[in-house]
């Protein structure tokens, strides 16, 4: 069995460490780190025991502790700060409603995890991903877990193929059922944990309020239909995201209204019946791509994912230019909301993605 | 298992856990009590202190037992400092060099009002009488200067700062908690007012230290509660730890001078293995103005942690700076005030000799060391692969 070093990232969870208990079993030469990105200590929020907190850190270290491998905390409280946290408030104040966990994969976490990885002669950085990374030659292939219902590869698109070609998902096989089983049979205190859902920064899930504190607060300004007329005042164009329906005022002819444009400049906020929110055709920036586009060319014939947790839509990319792609999906989708990522999928496979471009086109309803 | 992190914390010395274990089993009463078993635990507190006394050149009645350096630092600035602005002076002096635990104090000084100067530093770490005496005004209550600092390793001119405070009616306060079993301590001579000292940086147990306060000094408490240590420091007394660090003290005072002869003797051939390695630097003033057993060093390009982290995972055990701020890749506030730049900061390893390193130790790590460094440096990846890291190197 060979002893081969490999670099476990681990968040505190279930899923991390079950990804280490098995790369232990495995017989690998097991090498724990966590980065610290937030700095919560002292505060209730650190008690709560979301992603990177204190608390979490604490956790993790206790599963190396029990499981008998090193691990090290890097502290990167800064750099996530510059590049995740600053942009999430900058975003919302222009009237966008960012990804952070995508911008904090693409931007942040993978870029130290991987020079820990090769600074300390590991062959491999694993992580609790519920993804599929294969290594083809000098590519690879990035594709969908096999359970469909915790498949992360959505958050992974802005990973640049260098980078994924040291990476390894333990977990990409396994559902979540069978991961906390695995956490039970090694005895780990965290195979019950819950699953963090907020964003780890906010652990109380008041974005506006986190929003608001930093001065990321968006004009107040009128809510209005799509003819212009006013429907009342509203106290921050930050406290909506497209798609949204608490908060909008109920029209005269008792209609359901969502949110379908946000203009930070104006402070106008955009609603409209749910036919309004639909779009066919998005532009998509910043383009980049884990596997190269098909030899046969453009437009490339794909599934469009725009939210995690949603389904992949059959569209055509049209072929880029400086500004990124066109998407022409085959069916409307609804709450197209600038700034979320677009992830391109051939069947399972990642082919790459980018950044929905605001406004989106919003040629919805069918006629 | 290869320990060279002697700043951090040295091993227990010989003899000392025996007399702590012997302290737990037969000192069970509270020094506080009137009966046989308070007695007794009371005396053997009373032996310890004349030891810590004798270790740094103090009288009994001067020396008060804290929890630790940090505790010390606090108790002695923060009360030091409020007695002085009871007289009217609000002007603490200190440096950007200091220990978190002198650095916090000062912090919490500066939220409730008092002004702050941090002297100017030299590219090496050193601090000058001529800035302290710029620095002192007329309302200078307290200046606080280590006598030696905790990752450089530069002794500083304390006798002479000392005398400078005074000449300007202010308290002189010195963190000797790396100083204390490295040089030799005198601290009356050194005509300070208060200094800290901490058992475990001497080969004591942890969470035992002591603040030295000049006789006839008020050093009110910070604590509220009841009269021990005549009224300096409430609490029941760590009984055992307090026994354990006078005999850390004793046992420390009768090894020194060999000690440091052989210590230095290492470093030397340490350096000079180190600034070998290409792209290496040593941080500091020169071989002779610091402690025997302090090298911090750097090497460009590869992080301090992830040096650190490779050598542990060799069994080496070496850290980036005082252990309070390490676990981070974020620059060290010491080298950034000596103007290295926000890169070279992050890049500080401190090794610390100590009584317990012999030359296999020093050859260990040298084996492993240019290898480590080397891998560190490669690790780097590629600007544009991923966007973080350009910002993170900034």
């Amino acid at each position: 069995m060979s002893r081969t070093r490999v670099a476990v990232a681990m968040s505190g969870g279930v899923d991390s460490s079950t990804a280490a208990a098995l790369l232990l079993e495995a017989g690998h030469d097991v090498v724990g780190v966590t980065l610290k990105l937030t700095d919560a200590s002292g505060t209730a929020a650190s008690i709560g025991g979301r992603c990177c907190s204190p608390r979490d850190i604490d956790d993790a270290r206790a599963t190396a502790a029990q499981l008998g491998f090193p691990h090290y905390v890097l502290d990167h409280t800064a750099a996530f700060r510059r590049n995740v946290i600053d942009d999430f408030v900058a975003e919302h104040k222009a009237g966008r409603t960012p990804n952070p966990c995508v911008r904090c994969n693409e931007k942040l976490k993978f870029g130290p995890l991987v020079r820990f990885a090769r600074a300390i002669g590991a062959a491999q950085l694993a992580t609790g991903h519920y993804a599929r990374v294969e290594h083809d030659g000098d590519g690879v292939r990035l594709s969908r877990a096999v359970d469909r219902d915790k498949d992360q590869s959505y958050f992974l698109f802005g990973v640049a193929p260098e980078v994924l070609r040291a990476v390894t998902f333990p977990l990409g096989e396994r559902n979540k059922d069978e991961v906390r089983a695995i956490a039970r049979r090694f005895g780990l205190a965290n195979a019950d944990k819950p699953d963090s859902q907020q964003i780890c920064f906010i652990p109380d899930g008041d974005h506006k309020a986190f929003v608001e504190a930093r001065g990321g607060a968006g004009p107040a300004g009128e809510v209005v239909d799509e003819r212009g007329l006013s429907l009342g005042p509203h106290g921050g164009t930050h406290r909506f995201t497209v798609g949204q329906r608490r908060g909008v005022p109920t029209t005269s002819d008792g209609q359901r209204r969502f949110v379908v444009r946000i203009d930070a400049a104006t402070g106008r906020v955009v609603v409209g019946p749910r036919d309004a929110l639909l779009n066919r055709t998005l532009h998509v920036a910043d383009l980049r791509w884990t596997a190269p586009p098909r030899a046969q060319g453009w437009p490339l014939r794909c599934a469009v994912q725009i939210r995690h947790h949603a389904s992949a839509t059959p569209a055509w990319v049209a072929a880029p230019d400086a500004t990124g792609s066109t998407v022409s999906l085959d069916e409307p989708a609804a709450g197209v909301a600038p700034v979320q990522a677009a992830v391109f999928y051939d069947g399972d496979r990642v082919m790459g993605g980018g950044w929905i471009a605001a406004p989106p086109i919003g040629d919805g309803p069918s006629p | 298992m290869i320990y060279l992190d002697h700043n951090a914390t040295s091993p227990l010395r010989p003899g000392v856990g025996e007399a702590l274990a012997r302290a737990y089993a037969e000192l069970p009463g509270n020094p506080s009590s009137v009966h046989a078993a308070g007695r007794l635990a009371r005396d053997a507190i009373e032996r310890a202190r004349a030891q810590v006394a004798a270790f740094v050149g103090a009288l009994r009645e001067e020396i008060v037992f804290t929890s630790g350096g940090t505790e010390g630092d606090n108790l002695a600035i923060r009360g030091l400092a409020r007695a002085a602005a009871a007289r009217g002076r609000r002007h603490v002096v200190t440096s950007p060099l200091e220990h978190p635990a002198v650095a916090g104090a000062v912090a919490a000084l500066a939220d409730e009002g008092f002004r702050v100067t941090r002297l100017p530093v030299s590219p090496a770490g050193d601090v000058s009488v001529g800035a302290l005496e710029a620095a002192l005004g007329d309302d200078t209550g307290l200046v606080t200067l280590a006598l030696a600092n905790h990752e450089l390793g530069n002794v500083y001119p304390v006798a002479a700062l000392a005398a400078a405070a005074h000449a300007r009616g202010a308290l002189f306060h010195t963190d000797a908690v790396q100083a204390a079993g490295k040089l030799a301590l005198d601290l009356p001579a050194l005509g300070v007012d208060a200094a800290t000292v901490s058992a475990h940086k001497i080969g004591g147990p942890k969470a035992v230290g002591a603040v030295f306060v000049r006789r006839g000094l008020v050093l009110p408490p910070l604590l509220a509660g009841g009269h021990q240590e005549h009224e300096r420091r409430p609490g029941t007394e760590n009984v055992a730890g307090i026994v354990g660090f006078g005999v850390a003290c004793q046992r420390t005072a009768e090894d020194r001078e060999s000690e440091a002869v052989h210590v230095r003797g290492l470093r030397r051939r340490l350096e000079q293995a180190l600034v070998a390695i290409p792209g290496a630097r040593l941080f500091g003033a020169a071989d002779d103005a610091r402690l025997p057993g302090t090298t911090l060093v750097g090497f460009a390009g590869a992080p301090g942690q992830l040096v650190a982290i490779g050598l542990d995972l060799e069994g080496i055990c070496v850290s980036t700076g005082a252990a309070c701020t390490s676990g981070s890749l974020e620059p060290s506030p010491v080298l950034l005030a000596l103007g290295v730049g926000s890169e070279a900061a992050a890049e500080g390893v401190r090794i610390s000799l100590g009584w317990t390193t012999t030359g296999a130790d020093v050859d260990a790590l040298l084996d492993v060391l240019p290898g480590i460094v080397a891998r560190v440096r490669a690790a780097g990846v590629e600007p544009g692969v991923v966007g973080g890291l350009r910002e993170l190197a900034q």
